[in-house]
């Protein structure tokens, strides 16, 4: 992977703990996450149907979709609770300066 | 021990049950006995995406045949005629006899019909399984006049689909509003809104006299004497429990089968599930009977933890969901007992929420929002309801303050 591949999200303060935002890139949508240990990145539509999880509940590690409440675990993307089955893409992030920046492609 | 698990159901509370019980019993015979002949599968998507094209089949199992092989699960298609409670023994049409040490009973709810002369009873179309999703979508395709008798939930997402397969699309309700009493008469006008806008028709207020067909058309004549013509009828009028099987019996009834908090029937090794299940429900201290997607799993599985010996309470707050056009409503909790409403937002893209309180404390929650807009908030609202915990009602009612400020940790 080449260092091309870490895009720019935005600063550590746009995100408060156990919160989330959404990031669009290009015609993909991503949800950048603060748990309590560090950031986290996943596709940002819930796998069950086409709903953005920006407006989901994180709670600990989970993010839950709004619609239906699927829930996935933010760190590997795992489907818990139905009706969510598919597993949710996770991505590599990491902080330099007080920014976020996520490895996509 | 080894022990014959049977469960009398093949929907999502009997699946759910099944795999709860494998994970802590891996000696135990367990058998589903399905009335369908189909592996367990998810309702929710038959009114929608299923009607629309965007879910076949093969998307509605909750599992593959694999998983149930793996676990150890029977699934066998059958229809039990009898039970035998004392001698703990179902048997069915075709004489076979089923023997139980522990039986589970999840045969959910069946459809309210219209009483209709005999010779139209085969006119009206209903909607709970696969089979009734599959000959509807098969008939509207050639209709282009439809009309919906009930604006409950399910009349409403049936009329939201076939308005996006671009049918004229009526609906009658017999209530002033739709969705029945429970949700605030200001979140069902602004579903109806919605309905209206996309072309649809809401008839309230008005009860049918008399259908009758002539020439393939019907014809439905209202109480106020005026009269729809019509290419295809479709009927949501509500449901009851299954409990025909059991009504003989010394099973205690009543609006289902009645259980305690521990998924306990009347009967000793006798437990109920699901939609079926008229339950004790610890935290509003009074019994309730539920039919949603949720319930019937959480439910299924607190039932599978007691049957395999792990004495399990249910207290999961209810909470259910209906999709109609770009719109998701949610309720959550029990929304006909209080002494104080609160407003959260009030216009369909933010969201609006009603909540109601008793003793400061929220018992209940009705959201709806274009898609995803209320989730988070109502998911906070069930968190609230579970701990019990008075709120701060400034912060319900504005909607730039979030809700998590109201958990306590």
């Amino acid at each position: 992977m080449s260092e091309e591949n870490w895009i720019e999200v935005g600063s550590t303060d746009s995100i408060e703990e156990e919160d989330l935002i959404r990031f669009d890139h290009q015609d993909k949508t991503f949800c950048v996450y603060r748990l309590t240990d560090g950031f986290y990145a996943t596709d940002g539509i819930c796998t069950h149907e086409a709903v953005h999880l920006e407006d989901g509940l994180v709670m600990d590690d989970e993010i839950e979709c709004p619609m239906h409440q699927g829930i996935f675990n933010i760190k590997s993307g795992e489907a818990l609770s139905p009706p969510a089955c598919e597993d949710l893409k996770t991505y590599p992030v990491k902080v330099d300066n007080d920014k976020i920046f996520i490895k996509i492609g | 021990m080894k022990n014959n698990i049977i469960i009398l159901g093949g929907g999502q509370a009997g699946i759910y049950a099944a795999r709860e019980i494998r994970q802590n019993d891996s000696k135990s015979n367990i058998k589903i006995l399905g009335e369908e002949n189909l592996l367990p599968y998810e309702r929710p998507p038959l009114s929608k995406d299923y009607l629309l094209d965007k879910k076949n089949e093969e998307d509605l199992y909750f599992h593959s045949s694999d998983v149930l092989k793996n676990e150890n699960i029977e699934f066998e298609n059958i229809s039990i005629n009898k039970v035998d409670f004392e001698n703990k023994k179902l048997s069915a049409k075709n004489y076979n006899v089923y023997s139980y040490d522990s039986l589970l009973i999840s045969t959910g709810s069946e459809n309210k019909k219209l009483s209709l002369d005999n010779n139209l009873m085969n006119d009206v179309y209903y909607l709970r399984n696969l089979e009734e999703a599959k000959k509807i979508k098969e008939i509207v395709s050639n209709k282009n006049k439809i009309t919906i008798i009930g604006g409950g939930f399910i009349g409403l997402e049936i009329a939201s689909s076939l308005s996006q397969l671009q049918k004229k699309v009526i609906v009658i309700e017999i209530g002033n509003q739709l969705m029945g009493r429970i949700i605030p008469k200001k979140i069902a006008d602004l579903v109806q809104n919605t309905h209206i806008e996309h072309g649809n028709e809401i008839i309230l207020n008005k009860q049918i006299e008399k259908i009758t067909k002539k020439n393939g058309i019907y014809e439905i004549l209202l109480n106020d004497n005026s009269l729809i013509e019509t290419d295809f009828i479709i009927a949501g009028i509500g449901s009851t429990p299954a409990v025909k099987l059991f009504e003989n019996t010394n099973l205690k009834l009543d609006n289902g089968i009645v259980t305690n908090q521990f998924c306990e029937t009347s009967i000793k090794d006798v437990y109920a599930a699901g939609d079926i299940s008229n339950f004790y429900h610890p935290l509003y201290e009074r019994s309730m009977r539920l039919e949603s997607y949720q319930h019937a799993q959480n439910h299924g599985i607190c039932a599978g933890k007691n049957i395999a010996g792990i004495k399990t309470e249910y207290t999961s707050i209810p909470w259910m969901w209906s999709d109609q056009f770009n719109l998701n409503l949610q309720l959550t909790g029990i929304c006909d007992d209080y002494d104080e409403i609160i407003e959260r937002g009030n216009d369909i893209n933010n969201g609006v929420i009603y909540f109601f309180l008793k003793n400061n404390k929220i018992r209940g929650a009705c959201g709806v929002g274009i898609v995803g807009k209320i989730g988070r908030d109502i998911r906070i609202t069930s968190k609230l309801i579970e701990k019990n915990t008075i709120v701060d009602k400034q912060i319900l009612s504005d909607q730039n303050q979030k809700l998590n400020k109201l958990i306590q940790r």
